[in-house]
């Protein structure tokens, strides 16, 4: 079953077709990779699939009826997403673990008004940070982690959300490898438990050790689709990667 | 020691002030430019009423926040749009135009002119006309905002609050419409704004446009970096110190004209020197 | 004399006093991306210095004119070598430089004060006897005249600079992105210092007309810089062509909305105009 769809999906900068004209369509339960060289749109592709960025023309289908001309960010968690940044965007002055129990706790001004975080509130916290071995820190600012940590406190952001489609973008760039594991763990595990995972990735490894479908983008269109091991085989996308 | 109660009244009414303004800039990261505009709608409500009905003081506290209310839902529709310094520019532009309002609607608030002669407090058949009594008066109300503030930031809305204020796109896309939140949070510093709007009314008896201004919101402001962000403890500090820093200038012995704008240029002062060497202020706990 | 004419006129005038100050804001914006608030300060020490050095020490007045307007942009440079360059070292948030400004407006407002009382005064004693010309039945002053000639001169000549000097470059790579202009081997600081000096004395002379045409008070600059960062936003933040227009359509809403009202609505008219583009078309005019 085809779980996220983008139609003919459009977004220019300044003349600079990020996205251009961008038909996909994501299982459920795979690992969908994104590969593509720098400035190919993979990032503009999962911040108008978040809501972050507005379309400028075409949808994005969630479950094969809900269709969106235009997202709200704050809508997508209620359609069973969500996502980590490129660029770690973290609530800097605040604990790891209020970053974690912001996520938990009721979303309508009234009812967050009149509640304070509960037992199980915590119990979900603790899970997640233990998952990626934070939980002893749970007392630090954010903005005092290490780069590895501040990568681990995002993710574990998502897995409180207890979501149906996860948009990891460029999850493992910059980790130690016994970090890189703790992550691929965690994504492993996801899909284990039947979750659809987009994945945005530079490393070729990782990609095929992961992923069950690759897309390849280049200058914001599809360049090939396939399995990775084929994908990757293909000559267009030797070339796009390595010039002509 | 009349001096001294006189003093604390004052600190008890920016304390209130205060508090009430690091809801919105220490813990949701809004500067807000405009407090003044809502310390004066409370303290137009009490001296109108005050003076031209028999309404007693406590009805006029609660139609000052009910009619703060009512603007800073308005202003803060427009200005929970944008962020960083946009928000501040537009704060601004409503502090003038609030401001404007005032000096200008002059059959209700008799303009630079200003309202004589409003009454002291009466509440529950206990007179609070003498300043001892009304120094109790305003630690309670302080008391009671302080612990109403306490209940906010320590509740799910005030971690959202500080969440907007470290990331508001990042916290969108976990499922809050932040706009509300915003929204939400400028009301109800806007509403205790007035209540001290309303002691101050009452207690000096006298109020005109001066007192409302642009320099009143920074002077608020001045209080809470001062005392430090995203801590109400720092609040009350701030208000505080800048309450007693006049009166040490007052020792040096400036004339009055003088004196007054010597505390501009030491307010001024410290704005500065807080950026550059304590962002954070005296005990904040968010550096902006 | 029609009131149309005159109104067209003095919208013209209010223009091009308002556009001097907005390109000085808007280039420092440009270049540091924050809202230098203390730049209308620098008007009313254009201002003041004339008063000083003509009226009261009777100086020659071109050479008061030219203290004042490098007096402005000394203590415009100033204000960055001090408090916003370490700032800028220390990669502190805009809003930290905001509120930097924010004080360091409060502090040389009232040094003002303190130096020449916060009385208005006029600088030119013969005001009545000024030459007076007639243009298509609206009336204007010689000063006033003189004002439109200064703007338009101030403004073909930085046009210029900035398209065809080295500088001019440098100042559009700066406002672009800052790293890659380090990178390219542009000495930032050096050409932010300027930028804060040119901004600064454009702003000088603009206190300086003002003073000629009205005069002067200490919280002038605190209303012209309104203007300013009104006309900036309005006409597209950043860009000094953009600056211009929104200074003109200011100038014309400002007069024609007073037209049958009170002028004390004119900076709350002022701020509408801020608050229906930030609301409709944040980005202004000249979206860029």
């Amino acid at each position: 079953m085809t779980i996220l769809e983008t139609k003919k999906l459009e977004k220019h900068f300044d003349g600079v077709q990020a996205v251009d004209n961008l038909s996909i369509g994501i299982e459920k339960g795979e690992i969908a990779g994104i590969v593509g060289p720098n400035g190919s749109g993979k990032t503009t592709l999962i911040n108008l699939l978040s809501g972050t960025l507005e379309i400028d023309a075409g949808a994005v289908i969630i479950n094969g009826v809900q269709k969106f001309e235009n997202i709200n960010p704050w809508q997508i968690s209620f359609y069973g997403i969500t996502r980590t940044f490129q660029d770690v965007r973290l609530f800097e002055q605040m604990t790891v673990l209020d970053n974690i129990l912001v996520v938990l706790t009721e979303r309508n001004v009234f009812s967050s008004l009149f509640e304070k975080h509960k037992e199980y509130h915590l119990k979900k916290a603790e899970e997640v940070l233990q998952k990626v071995g934070l939980w002893k820190k749970k007392n630090q600012l954010a903005i005092n982690l290490s780069y590895g940590q501040r990568k681990l406190l995002e993710i574990a952001r998502t897995l409180a959300m207890d979501a149906e489609i996860y948009l990891f973008d460029e999850p493992f760039a910059g980790l130690f490898p016994e970090m890189v594991k703790i992550v691929s763990d965690v994504v492993k595990e996801l899909k284990r438990e039947g979750k659809t995972i987009i994945l945005i990735e530079h490393n070729m490894e990782l990609i095929r050790k992961l992923c069950d479908y690759l897309f390849v983008m280049d200058e914001g269109k599809l360049l090939a689709e396939g399995k990775p091991e084929k994908v990757l085989a293909k000559k267009e996308v030797i070339e796009a990667y390595l010039g002509k | 020691m009349e001096y001294l109660i006189h003093l604390a009244i004052l600190f008890s009414i920016y304390a209130i002030l205060g508090i009430s303004l690091n809801l919105v800039v220490g813990y949701t990261g809004l500067l807000s430019i405009t407090h003044a505009a809502f310390y004066g709608i409370g303290a137009y409500a009490t001296a109108i009423l005050l003076t031209q009905s028999g309404v007693g003081f406590l009805l006029s506290v609660i139609l000052g926040i009910i009619l703060a209310v009512l603007a800073s839902f308005l202003i803060g529709a427009v200005l929970s749009k944008f962020d960083g310094d946009y928000y501040a520019l537009g704060s601004f532009g409503f502090s003038v135009i609030v401001f404007s309002v005032f000096l200008n609607w002059q059959s209700l608030t008799r303009g630079p002119l200003g309202i004589l002669g409003i009454s002291k407090p009466e509440l529950f058949g206990i007179d609070f006309s003498s300043n001892f009594a009304f120094l109790i008066l305003s630690l309670l109300f302080l008391i009671a905002i302080y612990f109403v503030s306490k209940f906010i930031v320590n509740s799910s809305f005030g971690r959202v609050l500080k969440a907007i204020r470290e990331d508001e796109k990042a916290i969108q896309v976990f499922g809050y419409n932040t706009l509300y939140f915003k929204l939400a949070v400028f009301v109800m510093s806007a509403a205790m704004a007035a209540v001290a709007g309303s002691l101050f009314a009452s207690y000096i008896t006298f109020i005109d446009t001066s007192t409302f201004t642009l320099m009143e919101s920074i002077f608020i402001l001045t209080i809470i970096i001062l005392g430090g962000l995203a801590n109400l403890h720092g609040s009350i500090l701030g208000a505080l110190f800048l309450i007693l820093l006049p009166e040490i200038l007052r020792f040096v012995g400036f004339p009055t004209d003088i004196a007054v704008q010597m505390r501009q240029v030491v307010y001024g002062l410290i704005l500065i020197l807080l950026m550059l060497y304590r962002p954070q202020g005296l005990i904040g706990e968010y550096k902006l | 004399m029609g009131i149309i004419p005159q109104l067209i006129l003095n919208s013209i005038i209010a223009g091009a006093i308002y556009s001097l100050v907005a390109i000085g804001f808007s280039l420092i914006y440009g270049a540091t991306k924050f809202f230098n608030l203390a730049h209308g300060v620098m008007a009313a020490i254009g201002g003041y210095s004339v008063f000083y050095f003509a009226k009261t020490l009777g100086w020659d007045l071109w050479l008061a004119v030219s203290i004042g307007m490098l007096l402005a942009g000394l203590i415009g440079y100033g204000l960055d070598k001090i408090i916003y360059k370490p700032l800028r070292k220390r990669k502190a948030s805009n809003m930290v430089l905001l509120v930097a400004s924010l004080g360091a407006f409060t502090a040389l407002q009232a040094i003002i004060a303190i130096l020449f009382t916060s009385q208005f005064q006029t600088i030119s004693g013969n005001i009545g006897a000024q030459n007076i010309y007639e243009i298509f039945g609206g009336v204007i002053t010689q000063t006033q005249l003189i004002i439109l000639i200064s703007a338009i001169t101030i403004m073909a000549g930085l046009a210029l600079l900035l398209k065809y000097t080295m500088f001019g470059k440098a100042i559009k790579a700066i406002s672009d992105d800052e790293e890659v202009s380090k990178i390219v081997g542009i000495n930032t600081d050096k050409i932010i210092g300027y930028v804060f000096f040119i901004g600064s004395v454009i702003a000088g002379l603009a206190g300086i007309l003002v003073g000629f045409d009205t005069g002067i008070k200490p919280t002038m600059g605190l209303s012209l810089l309104l203007k300013g960062v009104i006309a900036s936003i309005v006409g597209g933040i950043g860009n000094i062509y953009g600056g211009v227009l929104g200074a003109f359509l200011l100038g014309f809403v400002e007069n024609f909305g007073i037209w049958k009202i009170s002028g004390e609505w004119k900076d709350a008219i002022a701020f509408g105009l801020l608050i229906v583009f930030l609301i409709f078309r944040p980005r202004g005019i000249i979206n860029n």
